[in-house]
């Protein structure tokens, strides 16, 4: 049972999928990406995605008639990808609109705009179909596959692996993942790029310098929209091959994480989105085994929240280093405390498994029923969720406060290394043997330990 | 403000609150004094229209000026709703194209023998003009028949029941296809008298024509053309009757009332949660998910306890409802306090994490396994908070609504916590400046708001539903930032707010019935006040003499509604 899923991670079909799930959380996400850069972060991508979906299927399925069949086929995708991208921008001009000129709450517009999206495509839907569920009854289109040629399966060693990741996706697939380097292009290269990177950085010294703030803003709202647009057309064109009422089912949300967790950078941001796109696809497949889908599909949110928690725990730690060597001035030993941040990071990461694990417990024990009922269920829940707790309190103390790492190092390890080996040895104990697995999961961490910053630690003191 | 001034306005209150309350309670009971003392527990139905009067005059003696304000925002926004179901109803005259129909050729003449027509004197033959979801729907008839010289013929094309709507067009046509008659309506006579089997005067007949020659004859019929004048007197006519529905319909009897007043109490109680933490300028959105543990707490309560007396076991679940909430909003409060974790992000997600959590419980373990759908057991009676109007689910909830009201109003403005909240909500730097924690302080706003979300969930759970159901919530929180904002975060406007936003919501639902008219207008209804409200330029354009604050920081528009507190 759980070989089944573990073999199905490691497999070219899963990468697969893992692309064309992210391609809808990518999207967004170099939009939110953009307007954060300018400072003015775009809610509405929800309502944005949602309208473009819409607006592109409708268009697609109605072009059949406007042109003839054969005519329509061919266009009509396309010309509902440039008018569900038309919709989209539209909406974030007028969220540009609102909160630039008219003095409109940012935040609160992008509500207003999200709700909007929701409700208008469903009541449009309605008049259009008498359902509102779904588009099923309407022949709408898909955006084009693409297909690889067939010599790349030939190559030797990874043409297979190759082919079978990349054939067959979306145009919307390629056009995302291209976007990310557009996108980086576009914040790093240009001039207007840099502009927009300083009205997000400080408004009044980028208006001091004769950079028009809010055109600027403009510009970086109507991006974003054009991005939810893109995305909103994979979810209904590509992804699926209708409209479904509020079918983002959130990632506009997701999408305004992502950026930060990405460390503010088109890459980062790209890398953030394809972890979304991997728990997406975990839950997905964890599905054909015997536990409450619920619990998987809730996965990326907690990871969302642990992200923020990391992040914004990360970011305090960087500062108090930084402030520390501003203050010690040359004497700073930077490697050092590089790779105390590591291994706090590290404590972080761990701590996230762990809260994974009480949540787990407390999912087992709150509904036993669905894991195969109370008596097998709850020692399981019990036993998950109490070793989770104490892992939990033995990594606090380590990320509450980093000195406690350097002073502390070698409670700071033996925690480090028995909570990493006790998750590497209930991975490996699927293929091996409970003690084999548990020695080389414990080898193997003390060796994970070493070398992220422990031959720091051992040899600094 | 002067004395005067403050007695003239309250004296404005009372009277816009009695007429309110005069004006819902005499359409409910059309009038007569007679029939509303007949109808069960009329005093309470009058004390909750009292309380609704009440509402209103508080909405005036606090908002004054705002008042006119957030009533214009309600009316510009009903009206750019009108437009659109006027938009949407612009297709209601092409009912007249379709529906299923019936012709015949009358005579007194003896039936011609021939084998190759469709069509034999005095037999109806029918179909159905442009049936919705059909590759290729009928749009047109001509059916051939024999006739002979002389033959005295009536065409009839005719609805072929009152619930077809087509309205019809008949021609006779010879041999050669040109038009010999024509006919678009039927006269009053026709239908009541002649012909037995006309509908109405939409159906065409062209009566007593006399043949020519011998030969097949075509009878050619189609829905009639409809004219610009007719499609949007058709889609002024609809719109008119969804907004008399939208309008007047929440109070027309005692049930539908009951539908407006049990969704105000649950939608009063998600805008105090969201008032009182978007008023320390928290953009917490966890209500959803604080509703959904309140309710999977007290429904779990509910379920386990059937013996015990409903008198200790209701305050016990509205505690443990309240405390489920508070736990739950403690969660991003202290992440957002003590990690600076985004609390607009976290609270989203962890929305989504309760929703699933709720639905894994329900669907495991608290369904009945022999249930078809998903939903736990009713409660029991004892479990069941008691109902103070027959017929409806208006229940105790008003008497707690009105506590919990109080009680937001004596945070806020009558504690030291509620002034800590007002002044990070105005000025965080200054907050920390002036010795306020504003950590602890972030961390309990979000905690209290959650408190009254679970109650919010509570009510669904043991007031209005009695069970436990997927999707309890419905997508309510996200109306409960509506009802806040309108109230400009004020919790003692809230009250009118959620009772407006509520009569709105039911409106919608007896619009869609009666009118055909989507939910989902509404809702857009509701998008486009956020915006209005929400856009102070377009305050200050009508306004000459209005104060600017700085326009910076996002949720500008949050801090005004300090300045009706004042």
């Amino acid at each position: 049972m759980f070989e089944n899923v573990i073999d199905g991670i490691f497999s070219a079909v899963f990468l697969a999928a893992i692309l064309r799930v992210t391609t809808p959380i990518l999207l967004p996400s170099l939009g939110a990406l953009i307007s954060e850069k300018a400072g003015v972060l775009n809610i509405g991508l929800e309502g944005m995605m949602l309208s473009s979906a819409f607006t592109g299927v409708i268009v697609s399925a109605y072009s059949q008639d406007w042109f003839g069949a054969e005519v329509g086929t061919s266009v009509g995708p396309w010309l509902g990808l440039l008018l569900g991208v038309c919709v989209s921008l539209l909406l974030s001009f007028v969220l540009a609109l609102f909160h630039l000129d008219l003095k409109g709450d940012l935040f609160l517009s992008g509500i207003a705009l999200n709700i909007f999206g929701s409700s208008a495509t469903v009541a449009i839907m309605f008049e259009l179909t008498g359902d509102r569920g779904n588009t099923s009854t309407l022949a709408s289109l898909q955006m084009p596959f693409i297909q690889l040629p067939e010599f790349i399966n030939d190559i030797p060693l990874v043409g297979g692996f190759v082919f079978g990741v990349f054939d067959n996706q979306s145009v919307m697939t390629w056009l995302a993942f291209i976007a990310v380097f557009v996108v980086a292009f576009f914040l790093y290269r240009m001039p207007i790029g840099m502009h927009l990177r300083a009205v997000g950085e400080n408004p009044e010294a980028a208006a001091s310098v004769g950079i028009n703030v809010k055109r600027i803003r403009y510009m970086a709202l109507l991006i974003s929209g054009f991005f939810a647009g893109l995305g909103g057309i994979h979810m209904s064109m590509g992804y699926l091959q209708l409209f479904q009422r509020d079918m983002t089912n959130g990632r506009g949300f997701i999408a305004l994480v992502t950026p930060s967790l990405g460390g503010g950078t088109p890459i980062g941001t790209m890398v953030a989105s394809s972890i979304f796109g991997f728990f997406d696809a975990l839950g997905i497949r964890m599905g054909s085994l015997e536990i409450p889908s619920q619990l998987p599909q809730s996965i990326p949110y907690f990871a969302t929240v642990l992200a923020l928690v990391i992040y914004a725990l990360q970011r305090r730690i960087s500062q108090r280093v930084s402030e520390m060597r501003t203050a010690s001035g040359a004497g700073f030993d930077a490697v050092f405390w590089q790779a105390i941040q590591r291994i706090s990071i590290m404590h972080m990461l761990l701590m996230m498994f762990a809260v994974i694990g009480v949540v787990t417990g407390g999912a087992i024990l709150a509904a036993p029923n669905g894991f195969g009922g109370a008596e097998a269920a709850l020692p399981a829940g019990l036993a998950i969720g109490a070793a989770s707790i104490a892992l939990f309190i033995m990594g606090l103390p380590f990320v509450s406060d980093i000195f406690r790492i350097q002073k502390r190092w070698r409670e700071s390890a033996a925690v480090t290394i028995v909570s990493l080996g006790a998750y590497l040895s209930i991975f490996l104990s699927l293929f091996l043997d409970l003690p084999v697995a548990l020695a080389i999961g414990l080898v193997a961490s003390a060796a994970v330990w070493f070398v992220i910053g422990g031959r720091a630690l051992v040899g600094g003191k | 403000m002067n004395w005067a001034r403050r007695q003239a306005l309250l004296l404005v209150g009372i009277i816009a609150g009695a007429a309110v309350t005069l004006f819902v309670t005499q359409t409910m009971f059309g009038g007569s004094v007679e029939k509303m003392t007949g109808t069960a527990s009329w005093q309470n139905i009058l004390l909750v229209n009292g309380l609704v009067g009440l509402c209103i005059l508080l909405f005036v003696v606090e908002l004054r000026r705002g008042a006119i304000r957030v009533l214009l925002t309600v009316i510009v926004a009903l009206l750019l709703g009108f437009l659109v179901t006027f938009i949407f109803n612009l297709d209601e005259a092409s009912r007249f194209e379709r529906g299923e129909f019936r012709v015949q050729v009358l005579t007194e003449a003896e039936p011609v023998e021939h084998d190759d027509v469709d069509l034999r004197y005095n037999r109806a033959r029918g179909g159905e003009f442009n049936k919705p979801n059909v590759v290729e729907p009928v749009s047109e008839v001509a059916w051939t028949f024999a006739g002979r010289s002389g033959d005295v013929v009536s065409l009839l094309a005719y609805a072929k029941n009152r619930r077809s709507p087509v309205d019809m067009l008949v021609e006779l046509r010879d041999a050669a296809g040109l038009a010999l008659a024509s006919s678009t309506s039927a006269s009053e006579l026709q239908v009541d008298e002649t012909f037995d089997d006309l509908v109405s005067s939409k159906d065409a007949v062209i009566e007593g024509y006399a043949l020519p020659a011998d030969g097949i004859y075509t009878l050619y019929a189609r829905p009639e053309d409809i004219s610009a004048a007719t499609t949007y007197s058709e889609a002024l006519n609809q719109s008119r009757l969804a907004f008399e529905a939208l309008l007047l319909g929440p109070i027309e009897r005692v049930n539908r009332w009951g539908v407006w007043i049990q969704d105000a109490i649950t939608l009063i109680l998600l805008g105090l949660s969201f008032a009182i933490v978007f008023r320390a300028q928290q953009f917490s959105l966890g209500a959803e998910g604080q509703l959904y543990f309140g309710a999977l707490v007290s429904g779990i309560i509910a379920l386990n306890s059937p013996h015990v007396p409903s008198i200790l076991l209701i305050p016990f679940i509205i505690l443990a409802a309240s405390t489920a909430g508070f736990v739950y909003g403690l969660i991003p409060g202290a992440l957002k306090a003590y990690l600076g974790a985004n609390e607009l992000v976290s609270t989203l997600m962890l929305n989504v994490i309760a929703t699933r959590f709720f639905e894994m419980v329900l669907n495991f373990q608290l369904k009945p396994p022999t249930a078809g759908y998903v939903a736990s057991d009713k409660f029991t009676a004892n479990a069941v908070l008691p109902v103070i109007v027959e017929k409806t689910q208006v229940t105790i909830a008003v008497f707690i609504l009105v506590v919990v009201v109080f009680l937001a109003w004596l945070l806020i403005r009558r504690t030291p916590l509620g002034y800590e909240i007002r002044i990070i909500g105005s000025n965080l730097r200054f907050a920390d400046y002036g010795g306020v924690n504003s950590r602890r302080t972030i961390m309990l706003v979000m905690a209290i708001s959650g408190i009254v979300a679970g109650l919010a969930g509570m009510h669904l759970a043991n007031g209005i539903h009695r069970q436990l159901i997927l999707n309890i919530s419905f997508a309510l929180a996200f109306e409960g930032v509506v009802v806040a904002l309108l109230a400009r975060l004020n919790v003692l406007v809230v009250p009118f707010t959620g009772l407006l936003y509520a009569y709105l919501r039911a409106g919608a639902q007896f619009m869609e019935r009666d009118a055909n008219v989507s939910f989902e207008v509404v809702r857009m209804i509701q998008a486009i006040i956020i915006l209005l409200i929400t856009a102070e330029a377009l305050v200050s354009f009508f306004q000459a003499r209005q104060k600017r604050a700085d326009i910076d920081e996002a949720g500008h528009a949050l801090t005004q509604a300090e300045d009706s507190d004042v």
